[in-house]
């Protein structure tokens, strides 16, 4: 740790205590007050995602993603732009949208 | 006592073993000893389980990823998700706590390799989740940092709070991530500008937000443990304009933290 | 073993207590608490997966509580494996204790199937065999789970796709032995005995007049999709993305004529639609149910779990 730049305690408090009474930052809402927004109704407080949910539903009938024999994976697949990532540009010219468009994936 | 049918040979190995192998390779004709009715063949009929199984679980990575299954396309996504689980089913039974190896396949399948952004933004979609089934703990009052005493501020180390996570990326995951879940999707997105991104949820609703490096560097040497001062030596070492004010402000707002404690005498 | 019938009066009384034995319920869609707490007056209960509210905290939890507090709710497991091999895993059934104890439930269940072997989770309700091994296995872990839960559990009979060549038990047979032997209740789904009816060629009603009626706690309703078999003749999904089907009403309408009130859930789990058509799902077996209540005048409580 000798690298490290050393400071003393007393910046550290005085920083702190300034910070904390500053007024400049909120702390989140309590416990106490998402349960009242929630009591009030406030529904929306609860935040629903409904990612990854159990349940009891059967999938697609007989063939679908399940039954096919293709593996990408060890198969040569070219990605075929179909996202969003052509919005997204990265450094040295390389952009989300792949060179080749060829379409040459079997199902 | 009920002996198997006759003419049927007794299995010779638990069913499951082979039921869940096959079930997952469809390239194996479905096992011998699951039959139709009357004779009746049983291909399509196994058919429906693998489609529930690779169905199910397709559906729930598309649910936990909905950024990178939009940034991927639909199409492609679900065919690396259907590659993913056949290679890495499930271990835990809990849906909501699936896909924590998907960053790292999307990682090392060579075909979306220039996409190099994409892993990070699949960990900061499931390090959002973890923070969603995180447990409930009320976060770090100001308060309680107040009524330390000055001198013993320094030596003060903080307990993370269960749904804290920090994401470092050399992307830009954060625009990314805000882009793609509800966020307005700007023209061009420069994917190439690092970002590091804070996941809390002090109470129901996750909140996440970008952070400086140093402010990252700070979270999580508090994070694993270290008493404050050390940890604003490390975030000024990598930052001599580290701002602890802001920084301290960031703590209590984001709730990342849920306790702390001063140092005991043995420290001192 | 004999067991204590469910009495809501002992449990601990952190949530209401409530009488909805006999009414009619639906799934619980989390994107429905809005519409349900607007008028909980509307449904006579509510059911969970177990599994989606085994997380350590936040919003799944503080909605079951909300919906807890303004109804009854069942919890229905869907991943306990009972129909596996591997011995129950110690941490699943001890978070589905814990859930049991924490948001009382007014019925708890799970089904006669697996889906985990040797730690891989297939996440779908997975066939068996019926036959000596198998019953015993079962049998074996349907009595932890009650010894876990403290209570008797009902056991739901399966949609199957396949039959296995070794099983020597019939499924009512089955079934009607393993209350037999642990005193669990039975979770009838009208729709899955339509669904591996048709599947595997044989008789809704006869399955039904040979089911141990006596022993059922609760009735699921729920929708199928149709496709075809290897002949091409009609395989029922058991897909939960639509309404009940008429053949499945009917056969329904015909055990509540029969037995009187018990308990309904309609269950919807995939194209989930809007509150209403959900609620008016719950509502035409709340009908059947009324239709029936007065003329068998059968008792409110939960009957089917005192022999």
């Amino acid at each position: 740790m000798s690298t490290k730049i050393a400071l003393s305690a007393a910046y550290i408090a005085g920083t702190v205590a300034a910070a904390l009474s500053s007024g400049a930052f909120a702390a989140p809402l309590s416990q106490d007050q998402v349960k009242a927004a929630m009591d009030a109704g406030k529904e929306k407080c609860y935040g629903v995602a409904l990612a990854g949910q159990n349940d009891c539903a059967a999938g697609p009938g007989t063939t679908c993603a399940g039954t096919s024999k293709v593996n990408y994976q060890g198969n040569a697949w070219t990605f075929v732009d179909g996202g969003t990532c052509a919005t997204m540009e990265l450094p040295g010219d390389r952009m989300g949208s792949p060179e080749p468009l060829d379409r040459d994936m079997a199902s | 006592m009920r002996s198997t049918p006759e003419g049927v040979a007794p299995l010779q190995q638990p069913f499951e073993e082979v039921f869940g192998q096959v079930i997952l390779e469809p390239d194996r004709p479905e096992p011998d000893f699951v039959i139709g009715p009357h004779g009746k063949a049983a291909a399509k009929r196994f058919n429906v389980y693998r489609n529930n199984v690779t169905h199910s679980l397709v559906t729930a990575l598309a649910e936990i990823f909905p950024a990178t299954a939009l940034i991927l396309g639909e199409r492609n996504f679900r065919m690396i998700a259907r590659d993913f689980l056949r290679a890495n089913p499930p271990r835990s039974r809990l849906v909501f706590e699936y896909g924590h190896g998907l960053p790292d396949h999307l990682a090392a399948f060579e075909p979306i390799r220039h996409l190099a952004y994409l892993p990070d933004v699949a960990r900061l979609e499931r390090a959002w989740l973890d923070a969603y089934h995180a447990a409930d703990q009320a976060p770090l009052w100001p308060g309680e940092i107040s009524a330390i005493p000055p001198e013993a501020l320094a030596k003060t180390r903080f307990t993370p709070h269960p749904a804290m996570r920090l994401v470092r990326s050399d992307y830009a995951i954060h625009t990314i991530f805000v882009a793609h879940r509800g966020g307005p999707m700007p023209h061009r997105i420069d994917a190439g500008v690092a970002e590091n991104v804070l996941v809390t949820r002090p109470a129901l609703q996750v909140e996440v937000r970008r952070v400086e490096p140093s402010q990252a560097v700070f979270l999580l040497a508090l994070g694993d443990g270290a008493p404050l001062q050390e940890a604003v030596e490390w975030a000024a070492k990598g930052d001599p304009c580290f701002d602890l004010a802001a920084a301290i402000g960031l703590l209590i707002e984001s709730g990342a933290f849920s306790a702390c404690q001063p140092a005991t005498h043995d420290e001192d | 073993m004999a067991r204590d019938p469910i009495d809501t009066s002992t449990i601990h009384g952190r949530f209401p207590a409530f009488e909805p034995a006999g009414r009619a319920g639906a799934s619980f869609k989390p994107q429905h608490l809005e519409a349900i707490a607007g008028d909980p007056g509307s449904i006579g209960f509510l059911e969970v997966h177990a599994e989606n509210y085994m997380g350590a905290g936040g919003p799944p939890h503080a909605a079951l509580a909300k919906i807890r507090a303004m109804l009854p709710v069942s919890l229905h497991g869907v991943c306990m494996s009972i129909g596996g091999l591997n011995p129950l895993d110690q941490t699943h059934l001890d978070r589905f204790a814990g859930l049991v104890e924490r948001y009382e439930p007014f019925l708890v269940s799970e089904h006669l199937a697996w889906s985990t072997h040797d730690d891989v989770f297939y996440n779908d309700l997975l066939p068996l065999p019926y036959t000596d091994g198998t019953l015993a296995r079962v049998c074996e872990h349907i009595d932890r789970v009650q010894e876990a839960i403290g209570r008797p559990m009902l056991l739901e009979n399966p949609s199957t796709y396949v039959l296995f060549a070794q099983s020597t038990w019939t499924e009512t047979d089955f079934l009607r032995e393993i209350v037999r032997r642990t005193g669990c209740g039975l979770l009838l789904d009208i729709n899955n005995v339509f669904v591996s009816a048709t599947n595997h060629g044989f008789s809704a009603t006869d399955y039904l007049a040979d089911f141990p009626l006596a022993h059922v706690g609760e009735i699921h309703l729920a929708g199928h999709d149709e496709q075809e078999d290897d002949e091409g003749a009609p395989l029922l999904i058991d897909s939960h993305d639509r309404p009940v089907a008429d053949p499945v009403w009917t056969l329904y309408e015909r055990v509540i004529r029969q037995c009187g009130p018990i308990t309904t859930l309609v269950e919807w789990d995939a194209d989930v639609p809007e509150w209403p058509i959900l609620r008016s799902e719950a509502a035409a077996a709340e009908r059947i149910l009324g239709a029936h209540r007065q003329r068998t005048g059968r008792s409110m409580k939960s009957h089917a779990l005192h022999s």
